[in-house]
């Protein structure tokens, strides 16, 4: 299947976005470079998104003269100063620095622009996701606060702060986060089974106490099991699933009765060893179907494939050891 | 009616149920003109025109169903004749075009009408 | 009664060329023109302050907690939950916290409020000026002419509505005159617009008028509403919630569902 352009490019594997970037030359040469403002002409929303993700995978793919071409027809579309067309013309700018001065140049730009409009949105986005690429990730992250207090419900800048709070290993700030991003978009099964990451983690990191690791334990567990309940056949949720069955099984830790104060307890072991199968034998087709490369099973992402393998024989050689 | 928990359990994508149910509706006042323009050729009058149309739009329904709605909604073991997969109830499948055809069927029935009765 | 001989009236085939047609062609015409100049003067959405956006968004917030607090174990909606409502309660979030409690300002004098009011004046206006005009161009060049003959028939009431301009008092109800051809134009042209324009499309007054009737996401902000008491509201409905969490027996429910 060809990568379509009205998607997002950022997840992409890095040969779909050279696939994409060579078409750039086809792409600009079959839309009109000046879009007539005459009734008979459709203007369709969905050829700026292509544009603006057309320039994401030029960047990427350094091709810089067609990325200014694409920019150069949102400006004539919408002009200098629209919030969006100077966050692309930033993201070119610091694709094109050399070094880390010229970098501080765009930054003191992205400064000087919000300085006369401190509600443009992108541009803040733009400067904190500079600052965490230079490093200065602190900064990022109280700019990201800063944006978070007046705009409490972006939920990508609540996700970006999840994910710089688990960067450097603040785990409960980095579930508050993304608990916010649940809030914005409660059936998201992706986002149950990253906080069930982030749970699961936050468990098996050193310095848990045991009431505190079951809790999460129990957490990451359930959050797995909704994730799979959104959505069938989500790799990431089965093997997020598998792990923790695996561990807690491992453990085999009597699941201490607590009182029930609002935390989620685990439930039996038996629920959990039937989890556990559950979650090998779906792995396994996935696994089987993904490699086979069969009609409906595309899409997985080859390196989760690997590591779902990697898994489960894993957990095959260790059976045999026993 | 689902309950709330149940619906906080499964939930309905707002989006795909409105962009189903803008298609049907589509379709719907499409054909309704369509039926105005043949009634109005045959020279209908009165009730049986109006029985000409709820006829064709009830088998315009009927085939939606089982051409688009029917494979996917019985393989996912949902009883025949039942929309709930992709639309919001039984009496807005069947019955709503009846409603929104109604005015371009009278409309072109009309024209049609007069243009060859003339 | 004895039955009525059907009327038949001979009419002249030009009508058809210089009436019909023209209405037709004209009314479609101006629902197409309609929908441009709509698009044309939609105003852009207004640029807001720092303060405005948190304000807003500070409430929608609070109302997405409270829709989806099932997503949330209960532990940490309860702390959302106290956060908000202190911070409510608090009028943390308001634009300039000590205007709090002072009646909202006349939307007559906010300059920011008329902004909102011309939108809507100015859609009125796209409806209410076009069908005048054709309306009395109507009834200037066309009125009096008896065109077409309804296909199914009416009730005598009909008569004066259907008829306007012909003072004939025999003449069957079911005559109509060009008039009823534009009322009928009117509601019947709302499928030809959705395939010449698209689904969201401005022509038909139909859907204007829907608009109409449902405009709370537009009233939440708008001019002449306390916001301090919009966010006390609010407090009270989070608090009222019953918290319980999708994850509950969400294991069962999984093994129970999902075969492999």
């Amino acid at each position: 299947m060809a990568p379509s352009l009205i998607r997002s490019p950022v997840q992409l594997p890095p040969a779909e976005a050279l696939a994409i970037s060579q078409q750039a030359p086809a792409i600009l040469q079959s839309a009109p470079s000046a879009v007539s403002s005459s009734i008979l002409s459709k203007e369709k929303s969905e050829l700026w998104i292509e544009y603006e993700n057309l320039i994401l995978s030029c960047l990427r793919t350094g091709d810089e003269r067609a990325a200014h071409q694409c920019l150069d027809r949102l400006v004539t579309r919408f002009g200098e100063d629209n919030e969006r067309v100077l966050a692309l013309r930033g993201l070119i700018k610091e694709a094109e620095a050399q070094n880390n001065g010229e970098l501080e140049k765009v930054l003191k730009e992205y400064e000087e622009i919000l300085s006369k409009n401190d509600s443009n949105i992108p541009i803040m986005k733009r400067r904190i996701a500079l600052l965490r690429s230079m490093g200065r990730v602190s900064d990022a992250a109280s700019a990201l606060v800063q944006l978070l207090d007046f705009s409490p419900t972006d939920l990508e800048a609540w996700s970006e702060l999840s994910d710089l709070y688990f960067s450097q290993g603040l785990y409960p700030q980095a579930i508050y986060a993304m608990e916010e991003v649940l809030v914005l978009a409660p059936n998201a099964w992706n986002v149950h089974a990253r906080l069930g990451e982030l749970q699961y983690m936050a468990a098996t990191a050193s310095g848990a106490g045991n009431g505190a690791y079951q809790k999460q334990m129990a957490e990451a567990l359930k959050r797995f099991s909704r994730s799979i309940e959104l959505c069938d056949d989500y790799l990431r949720g089965y093997y997020g699933l598998k792990l923790v069955t695996k561990r807690i099984l491992k453990d085999s830790a009597k699941p201490t009765k607590q009182t029930d104060d609002g935390d989620f307890s685990l439930p039996d072991t038996r629920t959990i060893e039937r989890l556990n199968e559950l979650a090998t034998a779906k792995l396994a087709e996935i696994i089987r179907h993904s490699s086979a490369n069969d009609r409906g099973w595309r899409g997985y992402n080859a390196a989760e494939v690997a590591a779902a393998r990697e898994l489960l024989s894993e957990d095959a050689s260790s059976d045999i050891k026993r | 009616m689902p309950s709330e928990l149940e619906l906080q359990i499964s939930p309905i994508v707002q989006e795909s149920l409105v962009h189903n149910t803008r298609t049907l509706v589509n379709l719907q006042s499409l054909t309704a003109s369509l039926f105005g323009v043949s009634a109005g050729i045959l020279g209908l009058e009165s009730y049986s025109g109006f029985l000409y149309y709820l006829i064709f739009s009830l088998i315009t329904s009927a085939l939606f169903y089982v051409v688009r709605v029917a494979p996917t909604s019985i393989a996912s073991e949902k009883p025949p004749l039942d929309t709930s997969r992709y639309f919001r109830g039984p009496v807005e499948f069947w019955t709503g075009g009846l409603m929104n055809g109604l005015a371009g069927f009278i409309l072109t029935w009309t024209l049609f009408y007069g243009l060859v009765s003339a | 009664m004895a039955q009525v001989p059907v009327q038949t009236i001979h009419r002249d085939p030009q009508l058809f060329y210089w009436i019909l047609f023209p209405i037709t062609i004209v009314m479609i015409l101006t629902g197409i023109l309609r929908h441009y100049a709509t698009v044309l003067m939609a105003s852009a959405p207004k640029k807001l302050d720092q303060k405005t956006t948190r304000e807003q968004r500070s409430l929608l917030h609070g109302m997405q907690v409270r829709s989806s607090f099932h997503a949330l174990s209960k532990r940490s909606f309860n702390s959302r939950r106290d956060a908000l409502i202190t911070a409510y309660e608090s009028g943390a979030y308001l634009k300039d916290p000590e205007r709090k409690g002072q009646p909202p300002a006349n939307p007559m004098t906010d300059p920011s409020s008329m902004e909102g009011m011309m939108g809507m004046m100015k859609n009125q206006m796209a409806m209410i000026i076009p069908n005048t005009l054709i309306m009395s161009w109507i009834n200037a060049f066309f009125s009096g002419y008896v065109i077409m003959k309804l296909p199914f028939p009416l009730t005598i009431k009909f008569k004066s509505m259907l008829q306007a301009g012909v003072a004939t008092k025999d003449m069957d109800p079911r005559w109509m005159s060009s008039i009823s051809w534009y009322f009928l134009c009117i509601f019947g042209l709302q499928s030809v617009f959705n395939f010449i324009l698209g689904n969201d499309n401005a022509a038909s007054q139909m859907a204007q008028q829907m608009g109409q009737m449902g405009p709370q996401t537009a009233q939440m902000f708008g001019p002449g509403v306390d916001p301090n008491k919009q966010f006390l509201a609010e407090a009270e409905n989070i608090a009222v919630v019953d918290h319980y969490s999708v994850l509950d027996g969400v294991e069962d429910r999984l093994l129970e569902g999902i075969r492999v």
